[in-house]
């Protein structure tokens, strides 16, 4: 289990390494190093300024921003689809991500801020107020039933993605629609320093609170009485797991737009290798999550260079075929 | 090919026609010529569909706004039962003529509304307003014994220009004029505009330019072979996007950034305004270090003079003149 864990995160190094020598624009190994090594006070050699951003504040921080937000919806997936116990659970499952889009929409269309930040805003403000709505509308009962809060969510994520086309038919013009459906497709064009700053230590800590709840998720697997009967206090933790992952998804998809498939897809592959105790699990799909979105992304940029393809649309073609084959295998070994 | 493909004179028919068109257009300031009062049925083939316009259009509606300012521009605002669809305001020079035309909607009206209208000739600017979001299908308008016209630039893509150039939009002019029997009033138009562009253009030659239309994640960039395209090829500079398809094309800052422009094109739309994308590339960790960025070497175009019709020469002498301008 060690060795893994070690063995994935030496290639989740690797991975960042190599992404960062690859892009549209043609840089030499050497220089890509150069410029990273420069930043980090190692060396301090000539470097022309733009080729420097272009290492530094462009490809960088999208390449750490992959990890993260790969590494994010992994967990929020596994945690959801234990804390559920529906395997068709996903990170957006609360209407997170519907919510996003309609408040990413809401600020573009209608105007209410200018600029890359108010856009990040408006997505989650809109992922918040959209769970809001979830918890609000699943009501006290949902403790004991998480179905409720599923049909809840499945409702609010619905009533968004009218209002989101409402919004986006009503007010918009072809050419903004164009850039609001690059950005709903999921991209993560926008990841910079300030994005990192803020995402990767919502991530560090709630992977670090879910880490805490592993064993209670183990006993969630096998159903809430033998949860309960184990000790765990069932509707707090459900609950508190809810609410930490629902959090960081939505600081994920301001950052990045809905990236679908990962947060499905790696949980169940990542189990097909670990089994089904999270105390394996989460730290192997979190860095499982990381390595595949850095590469799906690296793809997206550099495949039809200098054009550029939304991320979410390559996890969804690599992932749709990835799930069946696993299902397959999956009934195969019944 | 879209040119008239045949000329017919109706001799007998055409001179009732001939003074209804003659009092028609008496509220014109242009002479209404005897060329204007003699047309007959015009044949011609519009993005691959047959169109035959029996007799001078008098209730036409137009849709967009490139295709409004054509027809004012023909001095055809009493030939127009409505119009509907603009970006942003028609030019200064024909707002007297269009407010006389009755607006039908904000963006497309619906076919009912369309219908209630009774026009004997549709012409939009896009394909799209011949679709459900739109007026519906052509087919349907012409059975109805309505013509339908739509720009070369916005034909669906297989009947477009595979490369856009300036002598489609003037052909456009022709075209219209030809249908409305007011064939010398395009050729004024023409001759005009390419007065104009061929005045400016020998100043701007090989300027590398970055043409962007909008979006702050993946900038969509004027690609090799459409309006952009045409109206920097007619100003004289180079597009530094030339190498990729489409009109428009999402693209990365990184290649931006490696391909480093001389000067960059802001467009200026109500939905992505120009002064929103400068403050993003002078904010932007990287962008702000782009030479044409630190010396501030923009040239603002309305998004309205980019899509093809009677601006464009507009947008040619603003883009000619800004890079002359700024020297390089």
């Amino acid at each position: 289990m060690v060795a893994v864990v070690v063995v994935l995160a030496g290639g989740l190094l690797l991975s960042v390494a190599a992404a960062v020598t690859v892009g549209p624009a043609d840089l030499s190994l050497g220089t890509v190093w150069l410029v990273i090594t420069n930043h980090l006070g190692l060396t301090s050699a000539d470097v022309p300024l733009l080729r420097d951003h272009i290492v530094w504040e462009l490809r960088l921080p999208r390449v750490l921003g992959a990890a993260v937000v790969g590494a994010g919806l992994a967990a929020s997936g596994a945690v959801m689809q234990t804390v559920t116990r529906n395997p068709l659970a996903d990170p957006y499952l609360l209407g997170v991500s519907s919510g996003a889009s309609l408040g990413a929409v809401a600020v573009l269309v209608l105007g209410l801020g200018a600029g890359a930040a108010a856009l990040t805003g408006g997505a989650f403000a809109g992922a918040l107020a959209a769970f809001a709505v979830v918890v609000a509308a699943a009501g006290r009962q949902a403790v004991l039933r998480p179905t409720r809060v599923v049909l809840a969510g499945v409702a609010v994520a619905q009533l968004c993605a009218a209002l989101t086309s409402f919004v986006i038919i009503w007010a918009a013009d072809p050419h903004a629609t164009q850039s609001i459906t690059f950005w709903l497709s999921g991209s993560l064009a926008r990841a910079d320093w300030a994005a990192l700053g803020w995402a990767a230590p919502v991530l560090a800590a709630v992977f670090a609170v879910i880490l805490w709840f592993a064993r209670a998720l183990n006993a969630f697997a096998f159903g809430e009485e033998a949860a309960a009967a184990l000790g765990v206090a069932v509707g707090r933790v459900r609950w508190l797991l809810l609410v930490t992952t629902a959090l960081l998804t939505a600081v994920l998809v301001a950052i990045s737009g809905a990236i679908g498939f990962v947060g499905l897809l790696l949980p169940h592959a990542a189990r097909r290798f670990t089994g089904p105790d999270h105390r394996r699990l989460l730290p192997i799909v979190v860095l499982a999550g990381a390595i595949f979105l850095i590469w799906v992304d690296t793809a997206a940029r550099t495949l039809f260079e200098p054009r550029e393809l939304p991320v979410g649309v390559l996890t969804a073609l690599l992932g749709v075929p990835a799930f069946v084959l696993l299902l397959r295998r999956r009934d195969g070994n019944a | 090919m879209r040119s008239p493909v045949s000329w017919r004179v109706a001799a007998p028919l055409s001179v009732l026609l001939a003074l209804l068109g003659g009092c028609a257009a008496t509220g014109d300031n242009k002479p209404a010529t005897t060329a204007s009062t003699s047309a007959g049925p015009v044949a011609l083939t519009n993005c691959g569909t047959p169109v035959t316009v029996t007799k001078p259009p008098a209730r036409a509606v137009t849709m967009n706004q490139s295709a409004t300012e054509i027809m004012l521009a023909l001095g055809l605002q009493d030939r127009m039962a409505g119009t509907a669809y603009l970006d942003d305001q028609v030019l200064p020079a024909y707002a007297a003529a269009y407010a006389k035309v009755p607006v039908l909607a904000k963006e497309y009206p619906s076919k009912e509304k369309l219908l209630d209208i009774a026009p004997d000739f549709v012409y939009a600017s896009f394909a799209s307003a011949f679709s459900d979001e739109g007026v519906g299908d052509r087919a349907d308008w012409q059975k109805l014994g309505v013509g339908t016209y739509v720009s070369a630039a916005g034909c669906p893509k297989d009947t477009r220009p595979a490369k856009l150039a300036m002598d489609d939009v003037l052909a456009e002019f022709r075209e219209i004029a030809a249908i409305f029997g007011v064939g010398e009033r395009a050729e004024a138009l023409i001759a005009d505009q390419q007065e104009r562009i061929a005045k400016v253009s020998a100043g701007a030659k090989g300027t590398r330019v970055l043409w962007w239309d909008a979006g702050n994640d993946a900038p969509s960039a004027g690609a090799c072979c459409g309006s952009p395209a045409m109206i920097m090829s007619a100003a004289g500079v180079t597009n530094i996007f030339a190498d990729l398809n489409g009109s428009w094309a999402d693209t990365s800052w990184e290649t931006v950034v490696e391909r480093n422009p001389g000067v960059i094109v802001l467009i200026d739309a109500s939905w992505d305004p120009a002064a929103a994308k400068q403050a993003f590339l002078e904010k932007h960790a990287t962008l702000k270090d782009l030479p044409a960025v630190k010396a501030k070497r923009y040239v603002v175009l309305d998004f309205s003079s980019t899509s093809a019709g009677v601006r464009n020469v507009l947008a040619v002498e603003a883009l000619a003149r800004g890079v002359g301008g700024v020297g390089n």
